[in-house]
Order: C-alpha cells, then sequence, then structure tokens
C-alpha cells in the first residue's frame, strides 16, 4: 500500500476529473500495473518457447558475410532507374524538337505514368502494413489473452474495431461491442467478446471460402485431362483462396502483397506441418485409399482438394487479426467431411 | 469414526439424491448453493442475478443469454413448500427505491431460509439436445442466514471436541478482550457440578454477546459457531439454544446428571435437530456452488479478520461435497461439480486492482480450493460486485492521476472532517491492494497497517466507507449494474445450457 488513499467532492475546484466510466489509459507507472499474475505482460518479448503455433515467428536470419547478392542487385536497380530516366528525357526532348506539342504529349504520359508508380507503389506499402498490422494485433492479443489483461485488450479491441470501422457487415457486432466499453470485463474475456461480435460471420464465411475452393480444385483435378493442368489450377485456386481470405478479415493484399501472405502462408504450413500430418496423413491415405477404388482420378482429386483445403486453413491463421481464444480452430477434419461429401455425391452421378 | 447415526444419515442422504434424480429426468434443475458469510452479500447476489435473468440484462460474457438461446426466464412456484419464497420483489424495491430512488438501501441482514426457482427456458446448441432434451432448466437458489453456515463445521464435532476448541478460539489475542465477560463466567462453572439450568442461561448469555461483539464490523472475525446463537430464527430461547463450551479436556467423560452431561445433550440436540436437517435439507443436494466472501470487510478489519476468516472458509467448505460426478454418484450422492470462489463487492476498487483481490482470495480461499480442485471439481475465482455501486473515474491532484471510484456514500458517513448526507457523489480513491497476497498473510501486521503520513483513524475512516446502491437513471425498468456476474454464470451454468 504505497499510495494514500483520498476522497475528492466532485465540485472541489482543486480536482481535475476525468469523468467517465471508461478508464482512461493506465497511467500508472509500470510498478504500479496490477502485475500480480506472474505471466508474460504486454512490455517483455516473449521467449521462443512461449510462441504458439497461432504466432507466425520470423524465420531466423541466415547468417552470412558481406551481402554481394544485394550489392549486385541494389547497383543493377540504380543503374536502370538512371539510364530509364535518360532515355526518358532523350525522347521527350527529341519529341519536342520535332514538335512542340508531341513533346507536351510525352511529358504528359510520363507524368500520368510516374504518378501512377507513385500510387502503386503506396497501395502497396499500405497492404504490406496493414497485413504487418493483423500479425501485429494477433501476437499482441495472444499475449494478452494469456496474461489476461485487461487494458492490453481494451486497446486490442479498440484496434481491431478500428481495423473493420469501414466494414459495413461488422455494423451490428461494432455496435454490440461498443455497448460493453465502459464496463468491467477482464482481458481474455473481453477478447472473446469482441472475437465474437466481429468474426464470428466471418469465420463462417471463411470456412465456406476454403471449402468452396477445396471442393472445386477436387472436382477439377478429377475431370482435367492432364496433370499440369491440375497443378495450375491448384496454384491459381490457392492463390485466390489466400488473397480472398486477407480481404474477408480486412488485409488489402495486392501483388507484393499477396507474394508476402504467400510466403507467410507457406512459413506456417512449414512449421506446423510436422503436427497437421500426424491427425490428417492416415485420413489422408484412407480418403484416398477409398476414393480411389471407386476412381483413380477421383481419388488424387481428393487429396489436391486437401492440399488446396491445407493451404486455405494455413492462411487462416495468418489473416485472422485476433486467436482463436472461445472456439477451435477450425481443423482439416472439418473440410475433410464436406469434401467426402463431394465425393459421395459424384459417385452417385 | 463411522457410527450408526452417520450411516442412517448418508442412507437418507441417498434416498434424496435418488428421489432428486428421478425428478430431474422429467424437470431438469440445478440447484445453486449461493454460500457466504454473513454480509457476504447472498441476498443481493440472489436478487441482482434473478433480476438480471429475468429482464434480459447485460450478460455479455453469458454465451446462451448473449447468444439469445434463452428465451425466457420467469420465477415460478418453487419446489419445497414447507420453506417461505425469497422475497425477490421486496429486496428488488429496497434496492432501487422502488419508483422513490431517494429510498433506496441495501437490503436487511436475512433472518430467515427462504427459497426461489427461476424457470429458464432455452434452446440447445446441440442437435440431440435440440431434439430429445427438454429446452428446460430449473434454476433453484436458496438464501439463508450467514450465520447458520458456520454450524457446517459442528457436523464432525463432538461436545467436548468443540467445548475444547471454542474455548481455546476464544482466549486467542484477537479474541481475548471480547469474551472477557464470558470467561469470568466460565471460571465459576463446574463441569461436574449438578445442571443448574441458571448456570446454563448465563453461560449461554456471555457466549452469545461474546460471538456478537466479534462480529461487530470492527473486528469483523467470522469463525463463530453455533450460527444460531447469532441469528436464532424461530429457536429463540429453547433449551436448544442454551448451552455453551466448558472449560474441559477434549477426552473428559460427563457424570450424570452433571452441568456437563446436560450441555452436551443440548449440543447433541442442537446438532441434529437444527443443524443436520439444515444441511441435509439445502446443502447435500447441490449441484453448484458459488462462494461468496466479503474480503474487503475482513482486509479492513485486520490481519486477524483475515485469518479467521481462513479457518472459516476452510472449515465450512469440508462439510460440502465437491468433485466430478459419475454416473452411479450422480444417482447416489450428488456432488458439488463446480465451484466459483468469488470476491464481493469489486466495486469498492477500482478494476486495476481487481486482479490483485483474485489473487488474494485465491490465497486465503486456498485450502478450500486445493481440496475442491482434488476431488476434480472445476473452480473459479472472481471479482466481482452483484450491483455495482460506483463507476471510474480519473482525478488528477498535484500531477498524479488517481484511479478513483465515484459513489454516493451512505448517510452519516464520516471521512475526515466531511460528514455526507447520502445526496452528493464523492471520488474516492482507495489506496492499492498489496501487490504480493503471500506479504498479506505472512505478515499481516505489516501489510495491512496505514500508509505513511496518514493517522491510523483517518485510515480506518477511508476503508469503511460504504456506498449506496446505484442510482438507476431514467427508465423504471432499469436493469441492476454489475461486475462479471456474468462470467460467474458463465461457469456455473453454461454446460446446462449448452
Amino acid at each position: 500500500m504505497t499510495r494514500k488513499p483520498a476522497a475528492f467532492r466532485l465540485d472541489d475546484p482543486g480536482v481535475m476529473l476525468d469523468g467517465d466510466t471508461a478508464p482512461k489509459k493506465a497511467k500508472t507507472a509500470p510498478k504500479e500495473r496490477a502485475r500480480v499474475t506472474h505471466d508474460a505482460t504486454l512490455d517483455e518479448p516473449l521467449s521462443p518457447d512461449e510462441t504458439n503455433t497461432a504466432l507466425v515467428p520470423a524465420p531466423p536470419p541466415v547468417k552470412s558475410g558481406f551481402p554481394w547478392g544485394k550489392t549486385l542487385a541494389a547497383a543493377l536497380s540504380a543503374f536502370v532507374s538512371i539510364s530509364f530516366g535518360l532515355w526518358a528525357t532523350q525522347i521527350v526532348e527529341d519529341l519536342f524538337a520535332r514538335a512542340e506539342w508531341l513533346g507536351w504529349l510525352a511529358s504528359g504520359l510520363l507524368g500520368v505514368a510516374v504518378l501512377a508508380l507513385v500510387a502503386f507503389v503506396l497501395k502497396e506499402t499500405f497492404g504490406i502494413l496493414r497485413l504487418s498490422r493483423i500479425t501485429d494485433l494477433r501476437e499482441t492479443a495472444d499475449r494478452a489473452a494469456a496474461a489476461d489483461d485487461m487494458a492490453a485488450a481494451k486497446r486490442i479491441v479498440a484496434r481491431v474495431t478500428s481495423l473493420y470501422a469501414s466494414d459495413a457487415t461488422t455494423a451490428q457486432g461494432r455496435a454490440a461491442l461498443a455497448e460493453h466499453d465502459g464496463e468491467i470485463i477482464d482481458g481474455r474475456d473481453r477478447l472473446k467478446l469482441a472475437e465474437r461480435h466481429l468474426l464470428n460471420l466471418k469465420d463462417a464465411e471463411a470456412r465456406a471460402l476454403v471449402t468452396g475452393a477445396a471442393k472445386r480444385v477436387a472436382g477439377v483435378t478429377a475431370i482435367s485431362p492432364r496433370a499440369a493442368v491440375d497443378i495450375v489450377y491448384v496454384l491459381f485456386e490457392s492463390v485466390r483462396l489466400i488473397r480472398r481470405l486477407a480481404t474477408l478479415y480486412g488485409g488489402r493484399p495486392s501483388g507484393l502483397g499477396t507474394v508476402r501472405l504467400a510466403r507467410m502462408v507457406i512459413g506456417h504450413l512449414a512449421l506446423t506441418g510436422g503436427v497437421a500430418m500426424t491427425d490428417s496423413i492416415v485420413q489422408q491415405l484412407v480418403g484416398h485409399g477409398l476414393a480411389a477404388k471407386l476412381s483413380a482420378r477421383l481419388g488424387e482429386g481428393v487429396v489436391n482438394g486437401l492440399m488446396t483445403a491445407r493451404i486455405g486453413l494455413a492462411a487462416l491463421s495468418v489473416v485472422r487479426p485476433l486467436p482463436y481464444l472461445s472456439g477451435r480452430p477450425p481443423a482439416l477434419s472439418d473440410i475433410m467431411s464436406e469434401l467426402t461429401k463431394f465425393g459421395s455425391a459424384a459417385k452417385k452421378e | 469414526m463411522v457410527s450408526f447415526s452417520n450411516i442412517a444419515e448418508e442412507a437418507r442422504l441417498a434416498a434424496l439424491s435418488i428421489a432428486d434424480y428421478a425428478s430431474d429426468m422429467v424437470d431438469p434443475t440445478v440447484r445453486l448453493g449461493v454460500t457466504g458469510l454473513s454480509r457476504a452479500g447472498k441476498t443481493v447476489f440472489i436478487t441482482s442475478l434473478v433480476h438480471n435473468l429475468t429482464k434480459g440484462g447485460r450478460l455479455p460474457l453469458f454465451s446462451a443469454h448473449a447468444g439469445g438461446r434463452i428465451a425466457s426466464a420467469t420465477l415460478s412456484p418453487q419446489p419445497d413448500d414447507a420453506v417461505p419464497r425469497f422475497e425477490y420483489e421486496t429486496h428488488l424495491a429496497a434496492l432501487t427505491g422502488g419508483g422513490r430512488p431517494e429510498t433506496r438501501h441495501w437490503p436487511d441482514s436475512t433472518r430467515h431460509i427462504s427459497e426461489l426457482r427461476v424457470a429458464l427456458n432455452f434452446e440447445s446448441e446441440t442437435f440431440l439436445g435440440r431434439n430429445l432434451g427438454r429446452g428446460r432448466l430449473n434454476l433453484d437458489i436458496v438464501d439463508y442466514p450467514g450465520e447458520w453456515l458456520l454450524d457446517l463445521s459442528l457436523l464432525d464435532l463432538d461436545y467436548t471436541q468443540w467445548s475444547a476448541k471454542a474455548v481455546a478460539l476464544s482466549r486467542m489475542a484477537a479474541r481475548a478482550k471480547l469474551a472477557d465477560p464470558f470467561h469470568a463466567v466460565l471460571k465459576t462453572l463446574d463441569a461436574d457440578a449438578p445442571e443448574d439450568e441458571t448456570q446454563a442461561r448465563e453461560a449461554a448469555a456471555t457466549f452469545t454477546g461474546y460471538l456478537r461483539a466479534a462480529r461487530e464490523e470492527r473486528y469483523a472475525l467470522s469463525a463463530l459457531p453455533p450460527g444460531r446463537f447469532l441469528m436464532p430464527g424461530d429457536l429463540e430461547g429453547s433449551p436448544a439454544l442454551t448451552f455453551a463450551p466448558l472449560d474441559i479436556a477434549a477426552d473428559a467423560r460427563a457424570k450424570r446428571g452433571s452441568l456437563h452431561a446436560m450441555m452436551a445433550r443440548r449440543y447433541e440436540a442442537y446438532r441434529n435437530t437444527v443443524v443436520r436437517p439444515f444441511f441435509r435439507d439445502h446443502f447435500a443436494r447441490l449441484d453448484r456452488q458459488i462462494v461468496l466472501v466479503d474480503l474487503l470487510q475482513a482486509l479492513n478489519a485486520g490481519p486477524s479478520a483475515v485469518s479467521d476468516l481462513e479457518t472459516a472458509l476452510a472449515d465450512i467448505l469440508s462439510a460440502f461435497r465437491p468433485g466430478r460426478n459419475s454416473w452411479l454418484s450422480r444417482i447416489l450422492a450428488r456432488r458439488v461439480d463446480r465451484i466459483v470462489f468469488a470476491a464481493t463487492k469489486a466495486d469498492h476498487l477500482h478494476h486495476a486492482n481487481h486482479d490483485r483481490l483474485e489473487v488474494l482470495l485465491g490465497h486465503i480461499a486456498g485450502r478450500a480450493i486445493k481440496q475442491a480442485d482434488f476431488a476434480g471439481a472445476a473452480t473459479d475465482v472472481v471479482a466481482l460486485a452483484s450491483v455495482r455501486a460506483t463507476r471510474e473515474a480519473t482525478v488528477t491532484r498535484g500531477g498524479e492521476a488517481l484511479d478513483c471510484i465515484v459513489g454516493v456514500p451512505e448517510k452519516g458517513q464520516k471521512v475526515g472532517r466531511e460528514t455526507y448526507d447520502g445526496k452528493t457523489e464523492v471520488a474516492l480513491f482507495p489506496g492499492d491492494l498489496p501487490d504480493d497476497p503471500r506479504a498479506v498473510l505472512a505478515d499481516p501486521e505489516h501489510a495491512l497497517s496505514a500508509p505513511e503520513g496518514i493517522s491510523e483513524k483517518e485510515w480506518e475512516a477511508f476503508r469503511f466507507l460504504r456506498f449506496r446502491p446505484p442510482l438507476l437513471d431514467g427508465a423504471p425498468d432499469a436493469i441492476l449494474p454489475h461486475i462479471r456476474l456474468d462470467r460467474a454464470l458463465e461457469f456455473l451454468l453454461a454446460d446446462r445450457l449448452a
């Protein structure tokens, strides 16, 4: 008991009242913060063994000497930019020499091109920033949930709400969530509440997306005449699925964003692959076995579909702004049951 | 020792349990035990619970309610016709003022046992539940004077054991002064003397006086059996209440016709006619339990009150039967499989301190929690306010931001030179709870003493400040606000409403 208790009249002029039920940011010194639970708090970095599979840790940096490759790339790209600049200036100058209007037209086109480039770069940057914001949100939320940190949870919920501020489908959820703003709710519980109000609908939709993609891949594989066609289709469908999932959960992936996303998904797959193997390989083999008895192509279709589903599930845990707190994350077996339904439907046909 | 009466008692309990099981098949029922010593807030808890359930209050974390699966929650006739009904309407009117908000006050302390049933109609989440289940659940709640709960610790003690324990307890430092008159009488009593009604009366009266004094808010001691001495109910003056402990050895034998024999006989009568039926009718058949603990009051009253509370909790809870239910135990010996330990009146602290309150309760109820965990019951610890009487605000004083609670203190409460009139709102910074719960238990004198620069008397005034129930704004059907009532409900009932 370090600080003196005190009572204030509300009309005392010497007292400034920050009068709302919702407490402002915790202004207490770090020492004063309720650090009674001996859990990791937000300001302490997590040790590697505390990160769980919902997080996507960065791969360990590879040790290397002087980065010759990077130097080469940088030097080359600088060289290319300079020569492009020179080439463009020359063209414009030439055109001005021929006819003035041609010169103006060329500079106008160049200006539009530069503007478009800037806009494109900005958009990509924002897309990638948004992606890393979502990743950061999820990691912070995971820690806050583990520590049951009330203040941190409140901040996270505010961030998630602002992430979806322009998403009309969450209007009802946001309104319902705002109603509980002033109430005293524990950290983990508040996050669960946000999960229920903001993400439940999206989760259902995401599951439908994954299942749909898996079904399509299975179908196309089963009827495609060439193996190359399936490979291309699986690739196409996976990238589309990843992008759609990211858009659904509030990311805005474009070219580079998608590449980055795909890398994260593959990283996640590689990390959780070992775990996922144990629970799914049997099913895959059995599933393949049964379907293959009916038709070899159908069996391959199911396997390809499952692969797409796995990519989708991995993407889910990368693009979702909150970790799965109240329910269990969708598992391969959930999608599997849908797929085999498709299998039996296909068998009838 | 397994005596015949114990076997008979067990058989009776099993019979009741079977009957309950049969009636549950037709009419699914959860018996919620609201356990708490006096002034822990049982009545307010029940009132707020029923009010929030039936009026559709704000319970975002109670999933069945938040998900809209509870179609209706209504008060319905209780199963036991011999027990008075819980006066829900009266208590609610007391809390809200019943149309005249300026008269709102906390309900008076409970003097009798009463019961209430809430019928919940719900939609099950599962396929089987929807198609085969009843979609109905009765919630039976019993309210009783908290003093009576102390008697449960007597179930396993015979007179000589209890007597030795009670006398030893009364001689402890914290109590010795309060028990002075009783000790004076005790000296004059000779256990082997022939029985004498006047002496017995005198001893019982002084013993009761000592128990009453120890219960005062200033001391807030908890372990004070027998409970009917404090709250006699309808037994006032009957011989079953006219006994007192004697200064005898734990293995003393009573001579026929002696004072000792008379006291022992009355003690047995008390146990058999008062404690056993009370336990059998209301506690032996519980399914779920919430243990309300007014930890703040104990902390305020000081170290002896805290350690006393710890003993009382462990004693009481050992009478219950926590544990996981198997199919057989569900029929023959029902167990309490979910227990919430709740530190009530959490609204008297800023929420930044709630975690500490929970940790503290976890330590003080530690023995009981461990016992329950070991038996396989699920337990949870919650800082709870059945009715939230304050709101929170930040007050800036001299550049320092203080997390305050704002509420209306009861009329006549004093802090410093100010006496409150029961109308003005006051922002109170209640101080911080100690960081480390172990410090409180290991070194209570130091952990609970007044901080520097503040006199002991002033310190007391701050700690004992009591707030009035909240003024519900506007609508006559406004619902009582609470803190974490929904979390407790979710833990206690969610699986039965799944």
